[in-house]
């Protein structure tokens, strides 16, 4: 396995050099004017202004010089400066993902776990009341637009309950703790400050709850077809038959077969939840890669977009061979080569 | 068997969850935190671009370089008459071609050195140099001389009587020019490309105004603490945040649970849906607004070169339709380009719909059947209109005059790179004001030769779309007095109103949604917000 690993670690870069190289020139051949980051619709007339900040920005060299110029200040860590922020890319990039990594995280865990959980009762209770309920939950949360969802859930338990905290990652009277890991609930328990820990962990609850909402519809059914399959195969009925106890059957003998495609879904959703979770980041006004990359595609910022691709892209990479590796966890007979 | 072990296994899940409930409880979750002691929280929709004060064009930049950065001249509280601020004294000569300013001898910047005539020279030549956003407002200015430490003589290319009021534009705030330029900063003819100071200030401030830089993270928080040297005025409150809050639902939730003490994105519908004994919503008017533009000269828009189309177009608005349509009635109406209660607006009629003068127009310039033309749009929302519900009541009103709009829908920089490109027939957009004068609009939607909407309108290549009337009223409003700038700019108004190339169609009202326990909000012209004037009961 650890060759396989390798392997896979070497090939990384070319990957991302593939998906660089195709992300800079679709990029760079959209309509629209990337000027619009940096000149006003007044100054846009001024012919001076324009060839003023096409020259600083490197906007008046051609495409092609334009690309090799970029992939040579990446080799030395250099990301560019983002055209909208005026600041380099990858300190946005720094500041921003641990509070998309502290968010999906949350909704992962509470998303995967419920659903697990769901997936595997609604199996065993097949057609009862309890699978109807378990589906119709399910089938809200996945179907239920997040902006929506995320709205309403704000207004009840902030505005009409006032027992959660409205938007952002802290109270916006409170100062942050100094950052270490960028991840507020880690860095505030490194700095020892519990009150600090724990309203970081409250103002995570609502927007982790409603994007795990989503994951948990997902996971939830597919466990629940998985486990419906697996459920009917003999060596269930014999383990039951032996008089293994039910939930030795259900998780041991039963959860562990049909996980394979549950984890795929995992390992997709993670990665693509890493720069996809816009909505919810937009309503608990949560400062993460996914409104990063809305604003910078919707102002053609093009190395803010590029640095959320590299990002992107490494998630996504990371995580099929993390899927692989569990994979091979899941089911002993994989044997990864 | 199976029902004794599901029982067992429920008492289980039951005793688990009985555990969860009582761990959560005894977690104690911290109450909302109490406005005492703690920062004022402005949310708003956070869309700085720099916070250099040479570079940087938005919203939030007004805010806060008015807060950080002096300007020379001050705007009073009725938005219209000049107060002192870096300078207490100024004076023009005869033909408003050069200006002296006396500084204030106690000015300090926020480090405690004392701001001096060589720190206005530096931050007007800096703004000039740069060519950034800002940098149209230093046009006229042909030398600034810093007679001694205090005073500052400007000398302009030409009269310009709107002069001193661009200097009460934040953009045109004074920065420490010994600290700035140790720092990158740059202000000689070579700024453009010389100038390294940028990143520095978006991480320092180096200004003379009541608050100081204390952090900014892009897109998530900037917060203001009280400059001690700053003397000019009390400032009651000493930590100030603004919360980038993008949606105005949120941010009226936001002010709603405590967790904020103004928003300032709230639109009229949102508005209404807030409640509760300890806030206070009121609308006063802005000087914002929303207009549909006619391009004769863009691709396909040959029709309305024709005056007596652009004409009926104007006349087949339903204005206060637009106004309830797009608002909710919280608006206004705004004869020309220019916002209500500018130099030159009072008096001017309002405009009104009349679809019969609409329909005669049509006919007597040969276009009674109608046309075509495409209405590319900004998919956007601006000062709480959404262009597109705009854009399909303009769809409607049109469609009585046999006008039939062809709708779409683009990304803001793709509605610029086509404005500019082939040009769009019709389309609808939005403005706000840099400081309070009229000539800016002028400049700006006047069918003059190089404004922008005349070029748009095709002006360069269609001798019909230029209006030499406007510009020799403007040169002459430029070198005019106080008493008689208003009736010259009145005659300007009446010709781009003649023009029909620019027809605004709305001013939103402005939503002030604050805590009751906040004293001192309110609406200015050229600098949004005024940090210094708020205080909390």
């Amino acid at each position: 396995m650890t060759r396989y690993i390798i392997r896979r670690l070497i090939a990384m870069p070319f990957l991302l050099l593939g998906i660089i190289t195709i992300a800079f020139f679709i990029s760079h051949n959209t309509r629209g004017d990337p000027l619009i980051s940096i000149i006003g619709e007044r100054q846009m007339e001024n012919p001076d202004v324009v060839a003023a900040a096409k020259a600083r920005w490197g906007l008046d060299k051609s495409l092609p010089e334009q690309y090799a110029i970029y992939v040579g200040n990446l080799t030395t860590g250099d990301f560019g400066t983002s055209l909208r922020t005026k600041r380099p890319v990858a300190q946005d990039l720094l500041d921003r993902l641990p509070a998309t990594l502290e968010l999906v995280i949350a909704a992962m865990l509470a998303g995967s776990l419920t659903g697990i959980v769901l997936g595997v009762i609604a199996a065993r209770f097949r057609d009862s009341g309890i699978d109807h309920l378990a589906r119709l939950w399910a089938l809200i949360g996945s179907s239920t637009p997040v902006f929506w969802s995320g709205l309403i859930l704000l207004y009840v338990f902030s505005v009409a309950l006032g027992w959660l905290p409205g938007p952002g990652r802290l109270n916006a009277r409170t100062l942050p703790p100094e950052t270490i890991t960028g991840f507020l609930t880690i860095d505030s328990l490194l700095s020892g400050n519990l009150q600090l820990f724990r309203e970081s962990l409250y103002h995570l609850i609502l927007p982790a709850l409603v994007l795990g909402w989503t994951v948990m519809g997902i996971v939830s059914r597919l466990v629940r077809v998985s486990m419906l399959d697996v459920l009917s195969q003999d060596y269930i009925v014999a383990a039951r038959a032996r008089g293994a106890r039910e939930l030795r059957v259900l998780f041991n003998h039963a959860l562990r077969n049909a996980m394979i495609p549950t984890l795929t879904i995992i390992g997709f959703t993670f990665a693509y939840l890493i720069t996809g979770a816009v909505l919810t980041e937009t309503i608990f006004s949560w400062p993460g890669i996914g409104s990063y990359a809305v604003d910078a595609a919707r102002n053609l910022d093009y190395p803010a977009i590029m640095g959320v691709t590299i990002v992107g892209g490494m998630a996504f990479l990371l995580s099929n061979l993390l899927t692989d590796i569990a994979y091979a966890f899941a089911d002993p007979r994989i044997r990864l080569r | 068997m199976t029902k004794l072990y599901r029982r067992s296994h429920f008492a289980r899940w039951r005793a688990a969850a009985l555990l969860c409930i009582s761990l959560t409880a005894a977690a104690s979750f911290p109450a909302l935190a109490s406005a005492e002691d703690k920062p004022l929280v402005i949310v708003r929709d956070i869309d700085i671009n720099s916070l250099d004060p040479a570079r940087a064009w938005c919203d939030t930049c007004q805010i806060y370089l008015s807060n950080v950065y002096e300007t020379l001249i001050g705007l009073g509280t009725d938005n219209k008459s000049l107060v002192p601020r870096l300078a207490t004294k100024w004076e023009a000569n005869a033909d408003q071609s050069q200006f002296t300013f006396t500084l204030d001898p106690d000015a300090k910047f926020s480090d405690g050195s004392p701001v001096e005539a060589k720190d206005v020279k530096w931050s007007m030549e800096r703004l000039k140099n740069v060519k950034g956003d800002a940098s149209f407002m230093m046009d006229a200015v042909r030398s600034i001389e810093a007679k001694d430490a205090k005073t500052v003589v400007v000398t302009l290319t030409g009269p310009n009587s709107e002069f001193l009021n661009i200097l009460t534009a934040p953009y045109t705030g004074v920065a420490n020019s010994v600290e700035a330029s140790a720092n990158g900063a740059a202000a000689g003819e070579d700024a453009a490309t010389a100038d390294k100071g940028e990143a520095w200030f978006l991480a320092h401030s180096a200004g003379s105004g009541p608050y100081m830089l204390a952090e900014y993270k892009p897109g998530d928080v900037l917060r203001f603490k009280a400059n001690p040297n700053y003397k000019r005025s009390a400032v009651a409150i000493g930590d100030i945040v603004i919360k980038h809050t993008k949606d105005a639902v949120a941010q009226a939730q936001m002010l709603q649970s405590g967790g904020a003490d103004i928003a300032m994105q709230i639109d009229p519908d949102t508005a209404k849906t807030i409640s509760g004994g300890e806030l206070s919503v009121e609308t006063v008017p802005s000087y914002n607004f929303l207009y549909v533009a006619l391009s004769p000269g863009a691709k396909d828009g040959g029709k309305l070169a024709s005056k007596e189309v652009r004409q009926a177009i104007g006349y087949a608005l339903d204005y206060d339709g637009i106004i309830e349509f797009t608002v909710g009635g919280q608006g206004k109406k705004i004869p020309v380009a220019i916002p209500n209660g500018f130099p030159g607006t009072d008096g001017l009629p309002e405009p009104k719909q009349d679809l019969a003068k609409a329909k005669e127009l049509m006919a007597k310039a040969g276009a009674a059947d109608g046309f075509e033309i495409n209405a590319t749009f900004p998919n956007m929302n601006a000062y709480g209109v959404d262009l597109s519900l705009l854009i399909q009541k303009v769809q409607q009103d049109l469609d009585k005059i046999n006008v039939k709009l062809k709708l779409t829908p683009v990304e803001f920089s793709v509605w610029r790179d086509q404005v500019r490109g082939d040009g769009i027939p019709l389309t609808t957009v939005f403005f706000a004001p840099d400081y309070y004068g009229s000539a800016q609009y002028v400049q700006y939607f006047g069918m003059m030769e190089g404004t922008p909407w005349w070029k748009r309108a095709g002006g360069a290549t269609d001798a019909s779309i230029t209006n030499a009337k406007t510009a020799e009223l403007l040169t002459k409003v430029l070198a005019a007095g106080d008493a008689e700038k208003p009736a010259i700019y009145k005659e300007i108004a009446q010709t781009m109103i003649d023009d029909r190339i620019i027809i605004p169609v709305v001013s939103p009202d402005l939503v002030l949604a604050h805590a009751k326990s906040v004293t001192g909000l309110r609406y200015s012209a050229c600098c949004n917000l005024l940090m210094n004037e708020l205080g909390l009961k």
